[in-house]
């Protein structure tokens, strides 16, 4: 295991990937320390502050309100001043409203703060002005709830229209009220008045877990496909380089290919632990920075870490066999996808299924998914995570995958051993089984 | 320590490759499977190692059931390969403890060998910035990297330069004084017969011929004689001996401008030479008694396709 270890720890990329990805993963958390991304993460920079301050007190460094308030004030002048100087990016923005529908230009700023509107008087001028690009799109209203929206070359984050029909219903609400003799203030508040909740989530929120398990599920896909073929192709390597004969008849096939999977466990394990352990750590310190925006995220209960890790090991070590007997079967690195095409492909059809059924953990496919040796990797923490499930139904599922592992290695060995001197085209996986029963 | 192969056969789907193989060799000496390609020799020794399992016979080792992983043995198979990418030590190292040495005493052993064949000695290169030649010295060092108490090497001479083949042949020879069981394959007779005490020749799957190389060339040559005469050649020579000589001796070959005779049943050596002196014309040039080389022995007994 030692030298399979080494190749890993020894392979340039291996080592430059994962403390490349590490430093990128810690680094970023470190990120609204650095720039302000209130925008970005849709938080106010004066609550960053305000939490940045709180985080400060509560270690013992004092700080006054009066303070705190100054700093917010700083930050949301400094704020308007890079409004006005993005001016020139101004929506120049073409309206024909003949029946005069629509409030003054004020008002219409209010929805359109990013935009310049340009009256035309038809519909004929309008075309033309978005057509000689002297606007960038335009407006032409029928009535108060209707109107046509003129664009050249509609872009993919086009929201002129829907900021235009929140305008149009405005002014459509507005005009009933005035209409039918209701006071428009009053329709309003009524019409939305904040509704008040208070939430106690007595068991799992799906909605706060659903974006980790997202991340896991594909996390453990990725790790499983890139490993296992890094696990094939070594076994490969060793047929195509001759040396295979020298090892089997050094020591028993099984202690060679226990080494690369464990090998390959290890190195996943330091991998993941290095770069999940510098974002989580990254997060924990510079948490009051994001304002908890990335809580759904890396905000990750210890019980659903545990299970990623003991199904997400076990599911690892599972088609790490299967990956291994896979490898044995060929003798050219080259044919290495004739053979775990098959493979490749159940572990798609499972990494789908969990994605699609993310959102329903407690439906009758991830039930099925969670006890499967093939899925039960991503089905089970995910249920852990996000549905309900019982401490039997874990044990009997860990259980299934340990059996499973133990039959996976057993037949991986078995397959590994036969196809030590099978040289040339590749071994047909039932070919290879059959030969195995006699 | 004594190897003892008992009657071992093998078979793949319906062709019987090995039709009962049986031989034995004992420490300090060298014994030499030789056959033609597809013979068996490879077959023998992948059953010998544990590779694949013999359909019937047995092997023992002093006696008991020969296991090869339980024995330091160094085995250089014929197909045969390391590992380009890696750090020569490292990988010499890693065979070494495979085969159950500490990771110093591997470490010595390596160096040992790279010093003895004359390698990079630090070991830290990778193998594939080696020179052929030296890549296959590393083979060699690789393969007694375990101090091996037996070493079986199939067809070790295959693909080695003049050089690195006299080399291993030193290896050998000292591998044998040391008392080491040395069993090796090849179809290379020059090389087998410098310091071959042993031979078995296989052919078809089946033993042709076996024993002490030295004995095996006295029996092969006896009663037969080299016979040539001045300003003779060859085809005269036989022609002479065909028309003048045939209740005398049997023609079993050609060296050169020389016949190869056997002297048939009852007669003698002098009275073959008295008849050839009396032979009006023929001054004799060569009379002397044939000594077969292992090349010949192999040609003779396999050259044939049956």
């Amino acid at each position: 295991m030692e030298f399979e270890l080494l190749s890993y720890m020894k392979n340039k990329g291996f080592v430059i990937t994962s403390v490349l990805i590490m430093l990128l993963a810690g680094g970023l958390t470190f990120l609204p320390r650095v720039i302000d991304m209130s925008d970005i993460l849709g938080i106010e920079a004066e609550s960053m502050e305000t939490e940045e301050v709180e985080t400060k007190k509560a270690e013992g460094a004092g700080t006054d309100r009066a303070e705190t308030e100054n700093a917010a004030e700083g930050v949301k002048t400094e704020d308007a001043g890079d409004g006005e100087d993005v001016s020139s990016d101004m929506l120049r923005l073409g309206l024909v409203d003949e029946k005069g529908y629509l409030p003054d230009k004020q008002e219409l700023e209010k929805f359109f703060e990013d935009a310049e509107f340009v009256y035309l008087d038809s519909e004929k001028e309008l075309k033309e002005a978005v057509e000689q690009d002297k606007a960038d799109a335009g407006f032409l209203v029928v009535d108060d709830i209707s109107y046509r929206y003129y664009v050249m070359n509609k872009e993919m984050s086009d929201d002129n229209q829907m900021r235009f029909e929140q305008l149009l219903s405005e002014v459509h609400k507005q005009r009933y009220c005035e209409a039918n003799g209701i006071d428009y203030e009053s329709f309003v508040a009524q019409y939305e008045a904040p509704v008040q909740c208070e939430e106690t989530v007595l068991g799992k929120d799906a909605s706060n877990n659903f974006w980790y398990c997202y991340v896991l599920v594909i996390g453990i896909f990725m790790l499983i496909v890139l490993y296992g073929v890094t696990i094939a192709t070594s076994i490969t390597t060793e047929k195509s380089n001759r040396s295979m004969e020298v090892l089997i008849t050094s020591i028993n096939a099984e202690y060679l290919l226990f080494g690369k999977v464990f090998a390959g466990v290890v190195a996943v394990i330091v991998q993941v632990s290095l770069i999940l352990g510098a974002a989580l750590a990254g997060y924990a310190v510079n948490r009051s920075y994001w304002g908890g925006v990335l809580d759904p995220l890396l905000d990750i209960p210890g019980e659903v870490l545990a299970a990623f890790a003991v199904f997400g090991v076990g599911g690892f070590v599972f088609y790490a066999f299967l990956y291994g007997a896979m490898g044995a079967l060929v003798s050219k690195t080259e044919d290495m996808s004739k053979v775990t095409g098959p493979l490749q492909m159940v572990i798609m059809l499972v990494y789908v299924g969990s994605l699609l059924q993310l959102e329903n953990p407690d439906g009758v496919m991830m039930k099925i998914f969670s006890y499967l040796p093939v899925s039960s990797y991503s089905a089970m923490f995910v249920r852990i995570g996000m549905g309900k499930v019982e401490m039997w139904e874990v044990l009997l599922s860990g259980g299934i995958l340990l059996v499973s592992i133990f039959a996976a290695g057993w037949l991986a060995a078995k397959i590994y051993r036969m196809g030590t001197l099978r040289y040339g085209n590749p071994v047909k996986l039932s070919r290879a089984l059959k030969e195995l029963k006699m | 320590m004594k190897l003892e192969v008992k009657n071992i056969t093998k078979s793949f789907g319906d062709k019987e490759v090995l039709k009962g193989i049986s031989f034995s060799a004992e420490g300090g000496k060298a014994l030499g499977l030789l056959g033609r390609n597809g013979a068996g020799k490879t077959t023998t020794i992948r059953i010998l190692m544990d590779v694949f399992h013999g359909d019937g016979g047995e092997i023992l080792l002093d006696g008991k059931p020969f296991e090869p992983r339980k024995v330091q043995i160094g085995y250089l198979p014929e197909e045969r390969g390391l590992y380009p990418k890696r750090e020569i030590l490292e990988q010499m190292v890693y065979l070494a403890r495979l085969r159950g040495l500490s990771k110093s005493q591997a470490e010595k052993n390596a160096r040992k060998w790279l010093d003895r064949l004359q390698v990079d000695a630090d070991g830290k290169k990778l193998l594939e910035t080696l020179s052929k030649g030296n890549q296959q010295k590393v083979q060699l060092a690789s393969t007694l990297v375990c101090n091996p108490d037996m070493v079986i090497l199939d067809e070790p001479f295959s693909g080695l330069d003049p050089v690195n083949s006299q080399i291993l042949q030193e290896v050998v020879k000292e591998l044998i004084a040391e008392g080491k069981i040395v069993l090796f394959s090849s179809h290379q007779m020059s090389y087998v017969e410098e310091f071959c005490q042993e031979i078995v020749i296989i052919n078809h799957g089946e033993i042709v011929l076996q024993g002490n190389l030295e004995a095996v060339k006295r029996e092969f040559g006896e009663n037969q004689l080299v016979v040539g005469g001045v300003g003779l050649s060859g085809e005269d020579m036989e022609r002479l001996i065909k028309e003048q000589f045939a209740e005398m001796v049997e023609i079993t070959g050609r060296d050169r401008e020389d016949v190869i005779v056997r002297l048939l049943p009852g007669i003698t050596r002098t009275e073959l030479f008295r008849r050839l002196g009396n032979v009006q014309g023929l001054e004799v040039e060569h009379f002397e008694t044939y000594k077969p080389s292992l090349n010949d022995i192999f040609v003779a007994k396999v050259g044939e396709e049956r």
